[in-house]
């Protein structure tokens, strides 16, 4: 991809080629309902120059058709859509300078690979001479240099999703969005990409507004993530904070994995509470309201360890292995407690190199701030 | 090639293939040699044939009025018909609602009337504008016959056409007049010319509208043919019919080579 010499995109470019800056975007209680039915309900978001926004949810979630409404292919049916302070609600997309990468890229099938890029110049009259040097500069820049002349389906995916992007990026949008953009490319290409479109995003400060299903995409990339679900915002905050601090069941399951433990609060502690789960008494630090209150805690499998007989922990718990496999980086083991609760946890191999056998009996604990209380949706 | 198996019911169904073949080919073919007869009625030549009547067809000035003003009227029919339809289809793919469908709809229902009916509605409403018996009026006419072929193929390409792709181009500054000239027209562009064909085939074809509302200082090819059998058989009418048949042959056998040609550009392209 563009990673020689630190990266041709993000490396050594000649000067305005590729946009500089960006767009500040607002989006004012946005909905949009098709028959009664709302895909997008009341969604504010604000995002600053130069931000990495990832719109998070599952399909069905409302993303795309915010991403849409953003873009201009659809009206919202109420609010706002503000960019640098300009109210572009009912402008057509044309009106809207903003780039965009599309799912399947969209690239014109009967153009070549310089065509597709020199039609965003073309549209906007630039001089023909001009719009040579500029495509050939961005062609050079994403390394397809040699293949202006090439037809859009003679192209590998990785190089189509190259072409999209300097088409996308041309002509100097205020703002690029882009709909799920890896999704058809392969597992190790996809990681690559997202390093590099990451790099990208720095050298260039441009706002740029990501969309996926995908969560590990969306932790990887973004400094803000939004996570939303039936066409409303559920969370939103970086990647870690999403991570660390879900808010809700659909979070903690959503990005990454967690066991949710379902309590009864038994008493308040100095610096947490102690709750009742089938036969065991577990501690938690943060506040809880009062004793007899149900509580639910994610979590994480990474942060449960296999105890072993010079450790202690605050929660501990015996239980006996189901099933287990073997990632290579970890083990992922299946247990069940004696109250035949199913917990999975995760296990490094630097710490354990082999894995105990299905049937043993282990001992397993997590500290006291390991979990975090969520929010039953 | 698949070496097929040569059973009994194979060659059954092959011969019974052929019986289909024959059926649909043969009145075609017996014109051919009629038109080489040289008795001045329509007969199987014997020993002798003749090219006599191709000659009286070149010489004579109403069959070269009559085939010039077929070319003309269907020309300019396929134009009228081919624009208006691709623009019906494009709009009504635009706005895509119940309306639009609908609007579809009725552009079709000149195929499904029948002809005769469809050309006493075209004979009452030109006569109004004294049409009748014009290049103008006969073009209207098969323009509208020729819409419907247009609309289909249209719409049939259309409903293939990937919708981002317009999408692209409008968010990448094309207003929706530029992106329907650079993306959306080239992409249907096969839909389109299929459907000028179908349009054009109908115009040159047709006699029923010819009938009602031309025939003295417009006639057409059908329209001559008509006439002159009505008259009196000439074999003349034979002979138009093979050169109308070669021409046909030779615009299909065109057709298929750029088809081939372009099938084989895009294998060398992709490889």
């Amino acid at each position: 991809m563009f990673q020689h010499a630190g990266g041709s995109i993000s490396g050594a470019e000649p000067a305005n080629t590729l946009p500089r800056g960006g767009g500040a975007l607002r989006l004012h209680q946005v909905s949009k309902s098709y028959g009664g039915i709302l895909a997008v309900d009341d969604v504010s978001i604000a995002l600053a120059r130069g931000e990495f926004v990832t719109l998070l949810g599952p399909s069905g979630s409302g993303k795309t058709t915010l991403l849409m409404m953003i873009a201009g292919f659809v009206t919202p049916t109420n609010g706002e859509i503000l960019l640098d302070d300009r109210n572009v609600t009912t402008e057509p997309p044309e009106n809207r300078n903003l780039g965009m990468v599309f799912q399947g890229y969209a690239l014109f099938p009967h153009m070549t690979v310089a065509g597709n890029v020199a039609f965003p110049l073309e549209v906007r009259k630039m001089p023909k001479s001009e719009i040579d040097s500029r495509v050939r500069q961005v062609l050079e820049q994403v390394q397809l240099g040699s293949l202006g002349s090439r037809y859009p389906r003679q192209l590998s995916g990785g190089q189509q999703q190259r072409v999209a992007l300097a088409r996308a990026l041309v002509f100097m949008p205020d703002l690029l969005l882009l709909d799920e953009p890896l999704s058809a490319l392969d597992r190790k290409l996809r990681a690559d990409v997202q390093l590099e479109l990451k790099a990208l995003h720095r050298r260039l400060g441009l706002t740029f507004i990501y969309v996926t299903h995908d969560q590990e995409e969306a932790l990887s990339m973004s400094d803000r993530v939004v996570v939303l679900r039936n066409g409303r915002i559920v969370q939103q905050g970086t990647p870690s904070e999403l991570y660390e601090r879900p808010r809700t069941r659909f979070v903690a399951d959503f990005l990454g994995k967690s066991n949710f433990v379902p309590g009864l609060v038994e008493s308040i502690r100095p610096n947490g509470f102690s709750y009742r789960w089938g036969q065991t008494t577990l501690f938690q630090t943060g506040k809880m309201a009062k004793p007899g209150s149900r509580v639910l805690l994610a979590l994480r499998p990474e942060k449960i360890e296999i105890v072993t007989a010079d450790r202690r922990l605050p929660n501990q718990l015996t239980a006996t292995v189901v099933n287990w496999t073997y990632t290579g980086a970890a083990f992922h083991l299946l247990v069940n407690t004696r109250d035949e609760n199913q917990i999975s946890l995760t296990v490094p191999t630097w710490r354990q190199s082999t894995c105990p056998e299905v049937g043993e009996e282990i001992t397993i604990g997590w500290d006291s701030n390991a979990a975090v209380s969520v929010d039953e949706d | 090639m698949i070496e097929l198996p040569t059973s009994r019911s194979f060659q059954v169904t092959t011969f019974w293939a052929w019986i289909g073949l024959l059926f649909l080919f043969l009145p075609l073919i017996v014109i051919v040699p009629v038109s080489f007869t040289p008795n001045r009625w329509l007969s199987l030549p014997g020993t002798d044939w003749s090219l006599q009547h191709y000659a009286d067809l070149i010489g004579d000035e109403t069959w070269r009025r009559s085939a010039l003003d077929s070319a003309i009227i269907a020309f300019a029919a396929t134009f009228a018909a081919t624009t208006l339809g691709t623009i019906g289809a494009i709009g009504c793919w635009r706005v895509s609602s119940g309306l639009s469908d609908a609007a579809r709809a009725l552009m079709l229902v000149p195929i499904v009337i029948p002809s005769i009916v469809d050309a006493l509605g075209f004979y009452q409403a030109l006569v109004q504008f004294r049409l009748t018996d014009t290049y103008f009026g006969v073009i209207i006419a098969h323009t509208m016959k020729g819409i419907p072929y247009v609309v289909i193929s249209v719409s049939a390409a259309l409903a293939n056409f990937d919708l981002r792709l317009e999408q692209a181009a409008r968010g990448l500054g094309a207003n929706m007049m530029l992106a329907v000239r650079r993306i959306v027209l080239p992409a249907i562009w096969p839909g389109i010319m299929a459907g000028a064909f179908f349009a054009f085939i109908t115009s040159w074809d047709d006699l029923v509208i010819n009938l009602f509302i031309a025939g003295r200082r417009v006639s057409t090819l059908p329209r001559r043919i008509w006439n002159s059998i009505q008259d009196n058989i000439d074999p003349a009418v034979a002979s138009v019919a093979t050169l109308l048949m070669l021409v046909t042959l030779c615009g299909i056998l065109v057709y298929l080579m750029l088809e081939r040609h372009n099938a084989a550009l895009d294998q060398k392209e992709a490889g």
